[in-house]
């Protein structure tokens, strides 16, 4: 490799972090567009049955309206174009409490706006299925053969024989991804091709999905996302907002802007499901596990099923000859679950690690050394070989550094004031993978001076990719991170993978650094020339008088990749204060140790990790989504109902990384880091807790009521 | 948002005239409140008159009337500079920490001491406008009652509506006795002690207060009294800030020695009005500020709630928070 | 009078130009170049200087110039249409506009000031903070009609003569940000705070409130209670909170970036 190895790994500001400070950052609304007309979605108010009539004369009259389109007169989409969670407005039927019945487009929006509560729907309603309690018995085996039952060993049989073991049920609730940018898009025609303005995790998914619902081809829709104002899986998959922006601007024939309000983002974008979760843990006297069952069940929409795998940690976490995990799930009238932060990872962790937070109680043995002591030496579902491991680790460096052996193992015995204190760990993990990107990049030479521009539609929601792969390109091709210019968010670029699942940085910096290595291949090829020194792609531009050279790559991950199983690991530690009279809780102090492979921007990626921590903590403390059991609707619509975490519950937090170098997970040894900040974050605080007042609360989130 | 005119009022005589004239006209102050209902629909007003250039607004001592060595505060005055007012601070802390555990510091530089009063309930029925709710649509139901009701009432509700009143400033003020000072267009002026400000929902929970269309409110009067001393606004909620009350108490106490010579305790997000605790604080009178006597009182007030389905820890929550408010009272407000 | 178009260039655009052309920055300010000229010859300068340039660069050009009405009412016929005359980041912008426009949308869909963001337009994230008269409040609640003779100052006003704001530097060191939705908000937000701790007001955590005396003293707990008003939905609140802390004090908060 190079020996001008020194952007990577250091931790510059974000390159456009000048943009966000100053308020220049475009998000989806913030484009410029000519003579835009304003639309707003109209949404069913109740969960299931059929419209039999939608009155919108009314609204037509008012002022400023330009269209209203409804089922009735809304063009022929193709409901299977890949947008989710349905609500395109092809049928009379509901499915779900807020369901998109129709959209109002006027001159301003507050034209919209009035215009919209003007229309009366009249239903032949159903009994809508939202009581989760009611009809969890009903769950089916899913569809999706992930989720099959994984049976090894005999559990039951372990169960029956162990001496020490716990049995206990964990709910998670409905959780909504709330990014701070709702979902937007605008909508501007040129002849037969849209080009939407619209934040998305994935850019080519989106015009595909796009493109395929509008029945056009994918060259036809140009998808701009240059700034993502959050997304958290939420962007991830696109849904039907994006799709009825070009069907309303094909209607007025003019630009059209289309937000969603913060209350329709509850039954807009998708959710993170209710899990109810079982999870058996046997171990022998001396705290090797014999038993590890983690039966999960949940909810699906009603005529699409996302599941998301709650077993995944359980599944390669622990050694355990015998072990169980199963899903059912039961289709209810609410809108289709997605992927949320640490998809199944952080709701899973949840019930394992307070699992065996619980068994190493019953065991009188220090939950660290438990977890240890029940390490496994491979990947025990598949019996791969670890790219690499370092829960270990995560575990011993955190501990010290946590300060550990202040925590008191029984509860109760550490007082301050009106707080009891507590100490919890967890462990936890999320695979890494690398996917297919394409990269372009561009060299440019203007007397002594060479710069570089790197394209590809890749995504950044706050994960730092402009910066990682300015600080990549630049030390591939020998140059200042000032003469590297980063182009993403735009579909006209060379496809790549999405900012989701932790696969963006490793996808993304594997295929810049492809492609730099590629064209300083060429320029060396094109010099004919021999070196003893192998001279970067910058001095070659110089030393050959080039002007502008260019050259693209299409990259994968290396096959070898799949002989090893390749995960980040982490371990957390908190310590929480309980208000001895009222219940409150606050986390003082949090810590997490992560072993993630190279870590390209130590700054960009410390935020992300605590940024996890903050999201766990919501889950831990704060957020709940609740339906009424009797129309299926979300009690908790607004930011006022639905408690993100607020500055003042977030403590002091600190990220520690592994030095860790994985030769097999990919060229580059990137594993992610987006998702594994979230996970044990709530068992960690679940735990604390209980060793702070000696309460074990098996239902998030833990909200006061619940530790009185 | 229903079309309206939008009207700045140049005096209070004319305000009120035109408020008095339009049932469907409201003033507009902060707007925190009115701009977010409107917005959900809740609101439909045809006009707003804009009265945040009437004055209105002083923080000063009484100098003569019964609340003589009081403090009054304009009705149009911002929650942030009544809070941090030095008579107010000085005098009255712990209607300055009501104030500051309220919404955020945005809201409370926008939110105005008379809207504060003014504000209604956050039951998420109430603003789902395809939801039943007598509050908004009487006749329609109660949402709440047989449905999701953690955050909802534990005194004093009524089968027609269950719904708190979210104000934490409102708390204060009663446990103060504050008389809140309205003008109608007829240029009386009228004193409501905070006590009968707000309504219980009874048969005719549209009406959360006994404030007639028309009049506006000048000031709320604080008598003067010996409590700074000893006083404390407990919040307790479910996240950290920027957040409702579960639960909140505003207590104070005076004492002589080890007796407690007079007491106020009053609760918040458990009644469609804030709840005072006249029969606890009369426990108290004459006792010792012992735990065990703070228990009692604490238990008194209790003794009347009537939890719905969900919000049954709001009667524990309840007797730790006074308790814990009393205590807190007791150690100059000090955690 | 073009309303819309501010005839001097912003201080992003003068950064820019500066770095590209500095030899004829002075001359260009001088004669009174405008926008519309300035992003003109941006364009003829075309890619190759494009390429080489900031993310600032990158979304000042690609975003594109609008025909500017050369007076502000809308072509729309308004409903119960209001007059109203303020300044916006110390330029009196004269508009006509519904009744029931809010200040934020003002901003963003009239102004072409699209740094307040609308994250809940109910008042319960903060993302649309700006300063009116000096104080914070959020544009989503406050009606445009009632602005009337006020000085709202929004993110874009906060950089002065080529400098970033010391907030905004500082939350471009510690990371006080990962998205950047809320961002304006935050710092629109914290810059006003500080005023108002320095006027010596209290907070919910004060442990005092009765001691009125002198500037309010800000621990890392004060400024969380008192940024609470402010969501970030990515949790960058540690770094806020240090970013924040360091102007205040006036002093370089570390940074820790630990690996072992």
């Amino acid at each position: 490799m190079k020996d001008t190895n020194k952007a990577v790994g250091s931790p510059i500001n974000r390159i456009d972090g000048i943009a966000k400070v100053t308020g220049k950052a475009p998000y989806s609304m913030d484009h410029t567009v000519t003579n835009p007309a304003y639309a707003l979605l109209v949404k069913s108010t109740i969960a299931a049955g059929t419209i039999q009539d939608i009155d919108s004369a009314a609204a037509e009259k008012a002022p400023g309206v330009l269209a209203i389109i409804t089922h009735k007169n809304a063009p022929k989409l193709n409901v299977k174009g890949g947008l989710r969670g349905g609500a395109l407005l092809q049928s009379p039927e509901i499915e779900f409490f807020g369901q998109n019945i129709g959209i109002v487009v006027a001159e301003t929006f507050e034209q919209a706006r009035y215009a919209s509560r003007l229309i009366n729907v009249t239903y032949e309603k159903k009994e809508p299925k939202v009581d989760f309690d009611l009809v969890a018995d009903q769950a089916r085996m899913p569809k999706d053969k992930d989720k099959a039952d994984a049976k090894r060993g005999d559990v039951q049989a372990a169960l029956r024989q162990a001496t020490h073991k716990v049995e206990e049920v964990y709910e998670t609730p409905i959780e909504h991804h709330h990014p701070m940018e709702p979902h937007a898009a605008i909508a501007e025609w040129n002849g037969d091709k849209v080009t939407l303005y619209s934040s998305a995790q994935i850019v080519n998914g989106a015009q595909s999905a796009a493109a395929a619902t509008l029945n056009l081809k994918p060259e036809q829709v140009r998808i701009v996302s240059p700034y993502i104002g959050g997304g958290f899986g939420s962007k991830g998959g696109q849904w039907a907002n994006l799709a009825l922006a070009a069907v309303a601007a094909r209607q007025v024939n003019r630009p059209v802007k289309l937000a969603l309000t913060r209350q329709q983002m509850v039954n807009s974008v998708g959710l993170r499901q209710h899990n109810r979760q079982k999870v058996s843990l046997a171990a022998t006297a001396d705290g090797k596990l014999t038993a590890l069952a983690h039966e999960i069940t949940t909810h699906c929409a009603i005529n699409d099923e996302f599941v998301e795998p709650c077993g995944d940690c359980s599944k390669i976490m622990y050694d355990s000859p015998n072990s169980l995990i199963t899903y059912r799930v039961v289709p209810m009238n609410l809108i289709v679950p997605t992927y949320t932060r640490g998809p199944g990872k952080s709701t899973g962790s949840f019930a394992l690690e307070s699992a065996m937070d619980e068994l190493a109680y019953t065991l009188k043995m220090d939950p660290i050394e438990f977890r240890i002591k029940n390490e496994p030496a491979r990947d025990p579902s598949n019996g791969k070989p670890w790219s690499s491991r370092t829960t270990v680790q995560c575990l011993r460096e955190g501990a010290k550094a946590f300060g550990w052996e202040k925590r008191k193992p029984e509860p109760r015995q550490n007082a301050q004031g009106n707080y009891w204190i507590g100490y919890g760990v967890s462990a936890g993990t999320y695979p890494a993978h690398q996917r297919p990107t394409s990269a372009l990049v561009k060299l440019n030479r203007t007397g002594n001076e060479v710069k570089a521009t790197i394209e590809l539609a890749a995504a950044d929601l706050g994960t730092g990719t402009y910066t990682i792969l300015t600080q990549t390109a630049a030390d591939a091709l020998g140059l200042a991170v000032q003469n590297v210019h980063v182009k993403i968010g735009d579909s006209d670029l060379p496809p790549a993978a999405g900012a989701v699942g932790s696969v963006g940085a490793a996808s993304y910096a594997n295929a810049v650094n492809d492609a730099c290595e590629k064209i300083t291949q060429e320029l060396l090829t094109k010099s004919g020339k021999q070196f003893f020194v192998r001279p970067t792609a910058a001095q070659l531009m110089l030393s050959e008088k080039l002007t502008d050279y260019q050259t693209r790559v299409d990259s994968k991950p290396p096959e070898q990749a799949e002989e090893y199983s390749a995960h980040s690991f982490n371990a957390n530690f908190a310590e929480v204060a309980v208000n001895k009279s009222t219940g409150m809780v606050r986390v003082n102090r949090f810590l997490a140790v992560t072993g993630a492979g190279k870590i390209l921007n130590p700054k960009t990626a410390r935020s992300q990790i605590i940024g996890g921590n903050v999201w766990g903590i919501g889950m831990a403390l704060t957020e709940e989504s609740v339906v009424d059991p009797r129309w299926g609707n979300f009690v908790t619509r607004s930011l006022g109902d639905y408690h993100v975490p607020a500055n003042l519950d977030i403590g002091h937090l600190d990220a520690i990384f592994i030095n860790e170098h994985d030769e097999h997970v990919n060229t580059l040894g990137i594993k992610g880091i987006g998702e594994v900040g979230i996970v044990g974050v709530a068992a960690a605080i679940a735990n604390a807790v209980f060793n702070a007042t000696g309460k074990r609360v098996r239902e998030l989130p833990i909200t006061p009521d619940k530790v009185l | 948002m229903r079309p309206f005119t939008y009207t700045r009022a140049n005096d209070a005589t004319s305000a009120i005239k035109l408020l008095t004239e339009n049932p469907n006209a409201r003033f507009l102050a902060g707007g925190t409140n009115l701009l977010d209902l409107m917005k959900e629909d809740v609101e439909r007003p045809n006009t707003l008159i804009d009265i945040s250039d009437l004055g209105l607004a002083e923080v000063k001592s009484i100098a003569n009337g019964v609340n003589k060595g009081g403090v009054s505060m304009g009705g149009l005055g911002k929650n942030t500079d009544a809070a941090n007012h030095p008579l107010i601070r000085q005098h009255y802390p712990l209607l300055t920490q009501a104030i500051l555990a309220g919404a955020s510091g945005q809201l409370r530089n926008m939110a105005t001491n008379g809207g504060n009063l003014l504000q209604r309930t956050r039951c998420p029925y109430f603003y789902e406008v395809s939801m039943p709710c007598n509050k908004r649509a009487p006749g329609t139901g109660c949402g709440a009652r047989e449905g999701i009701n953690r955050m909802h009432a534990i005194f004093g509700w009524s089968d027609q509506c269950v719904a708190v009143y979210p104000s934490d400033m409102a708390v204060a003020l009663a446990a103060l006795d504050a008389v809140v000072h309205v003008r109608n267009a007829a240029g009386q002026e009228r004193q409501i002690p905070i006590a009968d400000f707000h309504r219980l929902p009874g048969n005719q929970p549209e009406k959360d207060t006994n404030l007639v269309h028309g009049e506006l409110i000048t000031a709320i009067e604080l008598p003067p009294n010996r409590l700074a001393d000893k006083s404390y606004y407990l919040k307790v909620r479910d996240r950290a800030s920027y957040a409702f009350a579960l639960v909140s108490v505003a207590a104070a106490l005076e004492t002589e020695g080890a007796m407690i010579k007079q007491a106020r305790i009053a609760m918040g997000g458990v009644a469609h009005k804030p709840w005072r605790a006249l029969k606890a604080e009369q426990l108290l009178v004459g006792k010792e500020a012992t735990e065990a006597n703070f228990n009692q009182a604490a238990e008194a007030v209790m003794a009347d709630a009537k939890p719905l389905a969900h919000n049954a820890f709001k009667v524990e929550l309840g007797k730790r928070s006074i308790v814990l408010a009393l205590q807190t009272a007791m150690n100059g407000g000090k955690l | 009078m073009d309303e819309h178009e501010s005839p001097e260039l912003t201080e992003d655009e003068k950064r820019l130009f500066a770095n590209l052309m500095p030899e004829d920055l002075s001359e260009i300010l001088d004669t009174g170049v405008n926008r519309r000229h300035f992003l003109k010859l941006m364009t003829l300068a075309g890619g190759g200087i494009l390429a080489a340039q900031s993310a600032v660069a990158e979304q000042l050009l690609t975003r594109p110039l609008t025909p500017a009405p050369a007076i502000e009412p809308a072509s729309v016929s308004l409903d119960n249409a209001v007059n109203v005359s303020f300044k916006v980041n110390g330029t009196v912008r004269k508009l006509t506009v519904d009744s029931r426009m809010t200040l934020l949308d003002a901003l963003r869909e009239r102004l072409d000031l699209t740094g307040s963001k609308k994250g809940c337009d109910h008042g319960q994230c903060g993302a649309c903070t700006v300063m009116v008269n000096g104080h914070r409040v959020l544009s989503c609640l406050t009606l445009t009609a009632s602005c009337e003779g006020k000085a709202v100052q929004t993110i874009e006003g906060l950089a002065k003569n080529d400098t970033l704001h010391p907030m905004q530097d500082a939350f471009l060191k510690h990371d006080g940000f990962q998205c950047g939705f809320c961002t304006p908000g935050q710092i629109c937000s914290a810059v006003a705070m500080l005023d108002e701790a320095k006027k010596g007001q209290a907070s919910y955590v004060t442990q005092n409130v009765r001691q009125t005396t002198g500037p309010a003293r800000l621990s890392n707990e004060e400024i969380r209670e008192r940024m609470s008003g402010n969501i970030c939905r990515c949790g960058a609140y540690p770094n806020i909170v240090a970013a924040i802390q360091e102007v205040y004090s006036g002093k370089p908060v570390e940074q820790v970036f630990r690996s072992v």
